[in-house]
């Protein structure tokens, strides 16, 4: 590690020559459809959380959620790659891990600090307030990964301005949502709200330096989630004094543990969608589409729980036109793709991680082109005692589990529900045709 | 230096790695985000 090739080699790491245009195009479309994918499957992830009672600590929900991420981020990657071809990715780039680890560490402070900032804000209010993270992304993406380079005025006008757009009207929704909800801003609130987005946006550090450098994103997650799962218990642990009192917690709150693991691991598909699209758009472009989670959590509870049920006209006006805004600003970004010109300076970017690293030239070049170097592996005993171990804990939590009284209109939620499924189904057969998940 | 020389001194190349890592700027910023997010946590809790 750390030797450098030399210039001719290294300026062939993904040299744009080398990438046919239809081959970015068809990249950047399978980019754009998993960052619209991520928006409804990490809004759905919201719809197990409506469904426990409040009673519960905050901590521990955010604890049990990361439990169900762990077993999602555990067996999907085993069913769909395999645990050898994930260690057969970390062996081209080791150093990896540890930003894996940074970004899951991350991921768990963020949450926590989201559920401070609900305490003092509401939902509605915090939401849009760490939904900042696209901004931050935009800003370590420009910066450090040279996103928007050379990209002309217009991409950089409907990327930005479709981020700010979006960010209005996430504003728009929640104040005609904080109008019909008591609640009291506090600083404090706003720090931890604020902080989150600084947090999450910065996340993507990790994100983007693993997929210039060839990473599947399949294989980082994995490391991701142990920074995740144990920076969230030693929290909870802090916050709940020692182990004995979180096991007790959780064995006091095994009724609702079904739905909160569920919760984690419909996240787990959005958030899986959200990597991929930071690997083939880019952060400046990924993320902010990707925070159409938003709206889609809104549609869930004004479709399917009746949340507009009482509301005034001017507040359900305030709603959809802040979904408007938000659709208009998903869509100027969504058809702002990456030409030639930009697709070069991302090269140039995952030449630096090359150089600086001695990753393999070839693991670089086939990473960024949606391919991969190593042969598919088959599926080991490891990989069917993982996925066994998840489906187990979801058997066994949904035996114990009740289904909360609360109103939920069946048929918007089927709806709801197809479209998620559909969107799933897009995104799977799109990712399998162009790249075959690498 | 060269890969042959790399591979002969292993101890050599783990410096490597880790001069590699400790001065990259992708290392420094997430690292005193999450730092600042420890600190900030512990205000607002």
């Amino acid at each position: 590690m750390g030797q450098l090739s030399s210039p001719a080699e290294a300026s062939s790491a993904a040299h744009p020559a080398l990438v046919a245009p239809e081959r970015v195009r068809a990249l950047q479309r399978v980019g754009v459809l998993c960052g619209v994918a991520a928006g409804a499957w990490l809004g759905a992830a919201e719809v197990p959380t409506k469904l426990v009672s409040t009673g519960l600590s905050p901590v521990l929900i955010s604890f049990a959620m990361v439990v169900g991420v762990f077993l999602g981020r555990w067996s999907l990657p085993a069913m769909v790659r395999g645990t050898s071809g994930i260690r057969a990715d970390i062996v081209e780039a080791p150093h990896l891990v540890i930003w894996a680890i940074i970004a899951g560490c991350l991921w768990s402070v963020a949450n926590t600090l989201t559920i401070f900032a609900i305490r003092d804000l509401g939902l509605s209010v915090a939401f849009p307030l760490w939904n900042t993270n696209g901004l931050i992304g935009i800003l370590w993406g420009v910066l450090f990964f040279r996103e928007l380079h050379q990209a002309g005025w217009r991409r950089w006008g409907a990327v930005c301005g479709g981020a700010v757009v979006i960010f209005l009207g996430g504003m728009l929704l929640a104040r005609a949502s904080s109008s019909q909800i008591a609640s009291h801003v506090a600083l404090r609130g706003i720090a931890a709200a604020l902080g989150a987005g600084v947090l999450w946006g910065t996340m993507y550090i990790p994100y983007r330096k693993a997929y210039l450098s060839g990473m599947n994103p399949l294989s980082f997650v994995s490391f991701f989630t142990i920074g995740e799962l144990g920076m969230m218990t030693a929290l909870a642990v802090a916050y709940m004094g020692s182990f004995g009192n979180l096991y007790r917690q959780l064995t006091g709150a095994q009724d609702v543990l079904f739905w909160l693991l569920a919760a984690g691991f419909v996240w787990v598909i959005g958030d899986i969608f959200q990597q991929y699209a930071v690997k083939y758009i880019g952060v400046s472009r990924g993320i902010p589409i990707s925070n159409s989670n938003q709206l889609w959590g809104l549609v869930w509870g004004a479709v399917a729980f009746g949340e507009f049920r009482g509301w005034q006209h001017g507040a359900v006006a305030g709603a959809i036109w802040g979904s408007v805004l938000m659709a208009l600003g998903l869509a100027a970004i969504s058809f702002s793709v990456a030409d030639n010109s930009e697709y070069l300076k991302w090269a140039e970017a995952a030449e630096r991680e090359h150089r600086r690293y001695g990753i393999d030239i070839e693991f670089v070049r086939s990473g960024m082109q949606g391919r991969s170097t190593n042969p598919p592996q088959r599926r080991t005993w490891l990989d069917w005692v993982l996925v066994a171990a998840a489906t187990g804990a979801f058997v066994w939590t949904g035996l114990r589990a009740h289904w909360p009284s609360i109103a939920l209109d069946g048929t918007a939620a089927v709806v709801l529900l197809a479209l998620c499924l559909a969107l799933l189904a897009a995104c799977v057969a799109a990712l399998w045709k162009v790249t075959r998940f690498n | 230096m060269d890969n042959e020389e790399a591979i002969e001194r292993p101890e050599t190349q783990a410096n490597d790695w880790l001069s590699s890592v400790s001065g990259d700027v992708h290392f420094w910023v997430p690292t005193l985000v999450l730092i600042g997010g420890l600190l900030l946590l512990r205000w607002v809790s």
